[in-house]
């Protein structure tokens, strides 16, 4: 996906909860870039404009499910603290 | 990056959000960050700022350059010196896979034993050669002689030796051709290359000049042996050390393995009488640091190097620490600014990169200074003419190690000189106000250690000095005021016959007796400081059995020698024409001692001689005279009759007394060499300047440590000055006031005085104590008498210390008593 349609589909699915800071958003695609989460790729977007297309790899799909196990932990124990 | 963010604008701006980015600078300044070289970047930035800083005080730079120049020079020049010294390639075809072999545990082994190595399959090349030879190169008016060195045939295209006109000696060359060394080639001829081609007169012979060598030639010996000519070896009696290459793959190992089967099969087909081949084969590196390993001897003169560096780096360190006030004192000054760049969100890796590109800049400058001057001393060094008995020419060329260790230098300068002030700079800029009396504190703690740095280095070169003093005073065991010496060289064509050499040294010593104003003439194999022999060997006493491994120094002299030289018979006498019948020998207290044990030595006879069986009588007891060096132990030494030898070197010393002053004799004595054989080779010389070399190691170790120790003073006065100059200014109000209320000069004066003397007796004192503690390792590279920890040396440092302090204050003192209240007490 562009960076665009990255930031429109965190909007969506977050039903509209979740709005990127598009300030920020390409300078971390840069950096994720860099440290190899993702790569890139030019192609054509669907109204046929030159754009950069992003993918997660292999070592990304790693961080991902690091990142989500820890998520899944705090906001479990959040849950918890909240409850009792 | 661009586009990307405009087809994002360009998507945006179809849902309706023209700008839906904000501040692209910032986004395109994170995507620089993140993908250029940044580090070079802010390098170059910074540097450039530096110099326009930097170019604002030219006597700030002034000084940190002399001061880096000279510490980053030094330096290099004993990092050069020592490193040609003991790691110096030898002119040759891949060195790494050369070997000198040695068989019989000796150094030098016959041609038909090289032969026999070559022959056997086991190398891929043997050569050999003897680089002791003296050829008597006479140029049509003069014979004298020159250091030469006998080769086999094969020589330069075995050992691939690179030549500079004309070709090397070819295995089907006759015997009479030469390779000249440049030096040779220069004095001799100017340098012309039309000589290669030409004959020249060596030892009589009409040898034909195939080749020059190349300046920068160097030898396999090293050491910046320099020899003057190569000729192939035509004698049989010519002595060879061997060198071989390896087969590519051979081990070393492997090689000492097949050279001593080879040695067995020399010792089963060419039996010595007196050795045997096999016994006692080594195979050693001929360069680089395996070298060092492998012998002894050089691990002295590698530690006396390490030392030189040691007090070198130290006075690098006092000159970085001078450039390191320096720039505290200039750091005060940028407050200012670093708070600002700190505020607009400077990162401190990025604010101490900034404040250490100034140390960077002033190093880099340094270290090119440095080097220039190390060259400088370089091209100085390689003049210096050594008073050695064989030509020595250390060439120092800058290499790849040399800029490396600059390298080390520089970044070692730059982190003495810049971390201190970047640091100090940072803390106060956080916390204004708070920190101006500690920078003044750490400035003075610094001139504290600069001085006892300088005390250290300061020892050190007085040490070495007064060993030269002290050595000078020494008594080499003979008079050196009232002798003359001679070293001759007999052609090998009609000397080669014992009874012919014999013949000659009679008529030579009778005629030198005779000129007027000549007490006494005596010839000697060896003459103590220029040359020794040194015989290992089982001595047996038939009165008990007794078996004695004896050390000792050797010589054969003619009746007369101890007169001439001065040397006290302490018991018996000096030899006779009537000693032809029995073999007689004389020998020194020293050998008594060791050998004898309870004997009476005159009259003892013991078993000596090839054979083992030979009885030797002692006849009796010399004084004990130095052999080496000024500084040895006495030596068991023994001495035989010329007469009574084989003596079957070419070159033969004299040695005359003179009630004259020897400097006129000199002359006299050449027209009577000259005059007896015309053919033959000699030099004449006061004994007095003869003894050179036995000075030399104290004169160099002096010359080095004493003008380092200066050099270091030098250095540290400097860095005493700045300090104290910035406190005067410092206080300029403080002293205004004090005048304004009354106070006198010498009140002033006094004041400025003890806070010097503070600092000055702070750092001398914590010097004297790591020096006590320091300097006991010296004791190796001093003579016998001098002592690493003497009360007297710390006395004159602390009050050359002193001194110095106070010559470094008188600046600032004046400026202190010229302040006028007025002015003083306006300014800020």
């Amino acid at each position: 996906m562009h960076g665009y349609a990255i930031a429109q589909t965190i909007h969506l699915l977050s039903d509209e909860v979740l709005k990127v800071e598009e300030g920020s958003l390409y300078p971390a695609l840069w950096r994720l870039e860099l440290d190899g989460a993702i790569s890139s790729k030019s192609g054509l977007s669907e109204n046929n404009r030159k754009a950069k297309f992003y993918q997660i790899t292999k070592h990304g799909q790693k961080l991902l499910a690091e990142q989500q196990a820890t998520w899944t932990r705090l906001s479990a124990a959040v849950s918890r603290v909240l409850a009792g | 990056m661009q586009d990307e963010l405009a087809f994002h604008r360009e998507m945006s701006a179809r849902q309706g959000n023209q700008i839906p980015l904000g501040n692209t600078a910032a986004i395109a300044e994170h995507g620089y960050d993140l993908w250029r070289f940044n580090f070079v970047e802010n390098l170059w930035r910074d540097l450039v700022y530096s110099a326009r800083g930097l170019r604002r005080s030219p006597l700030l730079v002034l000084a940190a350059l002399v001061s880096l120049g000279l510490g980053v020079g030094v330096n290099a020049t004993m990092f050069s010196l020592g490193s040609e010294f003991l790691f110096s390639q030898p002119s040759v075809h891949d060195a790494s896979s050369l070997f000198y072999v040695r068989v019989a545990g000796s150094s030098h082994t016959s041609h038909q034993a090289l032969e026999f190595l070559a022959s056997s399959g086991l190398f891929a090349d043997v050569a050999g050669e003897n680089e002791e030879i003296t050829a008597n190169y006479n140029d049509g008016t003069e014979t004298h002689p020159v250091s030469g060195v006998f080769t086999t045939k094969n020589y330069f295209t075995a050992l691939g030796v690179p030549i500079l006109h004309g070709r090397g000696i070819a295995p089907d060359d006759p015997n009479e051709v030469a390779v000249l060394s440049y030096a040779f080639w220069h004095r001799q001829f100017n340098g012309d290359p039309a000589v290669v081609g030409r004959t020249i007169n060596l030892d009589g012979r009409m040898c034909t000049v195939v080749g020059i060598l190349p300046e920068h030639h160097r030898g396999l010996i090293g050491f910046g042996y320099s020899p003057d000519i190569y000729l192939p070896r035509y004698l049989e009696s010519t002595i060879l050390a061997v060198y071989a290459r390896l087969k590519p793959g051979m081990s070393i190992a492997a090689a000492r393995a097949g050279a001593i089967a080879v040695a067995k099969r020399m010792d089963a087909q060419m039996p010595a009488a007196d050795f045997k081949y096999a016994e006692n084969v080594r195979v050693s590196a001929i360069a680089g640091y395996e070298r060092l390993r492998t012998e002894r001897d050089l691990m002295t003169v590698a530690a006396f190097f390490a030392m030189l560096l040691a007090v070198t780096g130290l006075v690098l360190l006092i000159a970085c620490v001078n450039v390191a006030s320096l720039l505290l004192a200039r750091a005060s000054v940028r407050r200012r600014e670093i708070a600002i760049r700190l505020a607009i969100g400077a990162s401190r890796g990025r604010l101490l990169q900034q404040l250490l590109a100034d140390s960077l800049l002033l190093a880099l400058l340094g270290a090119g200074l440095g080097l220039a001057l190390a060259q400088a001393a370089a091209v100085l060094l390689a003049r210096i003419h050594l008073p050695t008995p064989v030509p020595i020419r250390l060439q120092i060329e800058p290499d790849w190690r040399l800029v490396l260790y600059a390298a080390v230098l520089t970044t070692f300068s730059t982190l003495a000189c810049g971390l201190l002030p970047a640091w100090q700079c940072m803390r106060e800029s956080l916390a204004p106000g708070l920190h101006r009396e500690s920078k003044m504190r750490l400035r003075r703690v610094l001139v504290a250690a600069q001085v006892a740095v300088s005390v250290i280095v300061l020892t050190t070169g007085l040490l070495f000095l007064r060993n030269l003093v002290h050595s000078s005073a020494l008594s080499p065991g003979f008079d050196v005021r009232h002798t003359i010496f001679a070293d001759v060289n007999l052609p090998p064509n009609g000397y080669s016959d014992v009874k012919r050499k014999a013949a000659y040294i009679d008529q030579v010593v009778n005629s030198l007796a005779a000129l007027p104003g000549m007490e006494s003439a005596a010839a000697a194999r060896i003459v103590p400081f220029n040359g020794g022999t040194r015989f290992g060997s089982t001595l047996v006493f038939p009165d008990n059995g007794e078996r004695a491994h004896a050390f000792f120094h050797w010589n054969a002299v003619t009746p007369q020698f101890f007169r001439a030289m001065d040397i006290p018979l302490l018991q018996g006498r000096t030899f006779s024409p009537a000693d032809r019948s029995e073999m007689v020998v004389i020998v020194n207290p020293e050998f008594v001692r060791r050998y004898l044990g309870r004997r009476q030595p005159l009259g003892t006879v013991f078993l000596w001689g090839s054979e083992g069986k030979t009885p030797y009588r002692i006849i009796g007891v010399a004084e004990a005279t130095k052999t080496t060096t000024i500084g040895e132990d006495q030596q068991p030494q023994l001495y035989e009759p010329l007469a009574q030898i084989d003596n079957d070197r070419q070159q033969i010393d004299f040695v005359m007394r003179s009630a004259t002053p020897p400097a006129l004799q000199l002359e006299a004595v050449r027209r009577t060499l000259h005059g007896i054989e015309p053919m033959a080779g000699a030099q004449v010389a006061t004994m007095y300047s003869s003894i050179g070399l036995a000075f030399l190691p104290s004169q160099v170790g002096a010359l080095l440590m004493g003008s380092t120790g200066v050099l270091g003073l030098l250095l540290a006065s400097i860095g005493l000055y700045g300090v104290m100059a910035f406190s005067v200014a410092r206080r300029t109000r403080e002293i205004g006031v004090r005048v304004a209320l009354g106070a006198s000069r010498g009140h002033i004066t006094r004041m400025v005085l003890k806070d010097s003397a503070r600092l000055t007796v702070a750092g001398t004192a914590a010097g004297l104590l790591v020096t006590f503690l320091v300097t006991k390792p010296l004791a190796m590279f001093l003579v016998p008498g001098i002592k690493p920890t003497d009360p007297l040396n710390f006395v004159v440092v602390a009050l050359a210390m002193l001194a110095t302090g106070l010559a470094a204050t008188w600046g600032p003192i004046r400026r202190a008593m010229s302040i006028d209240p007025n002015s003083a007490l306006r300014e800020e």
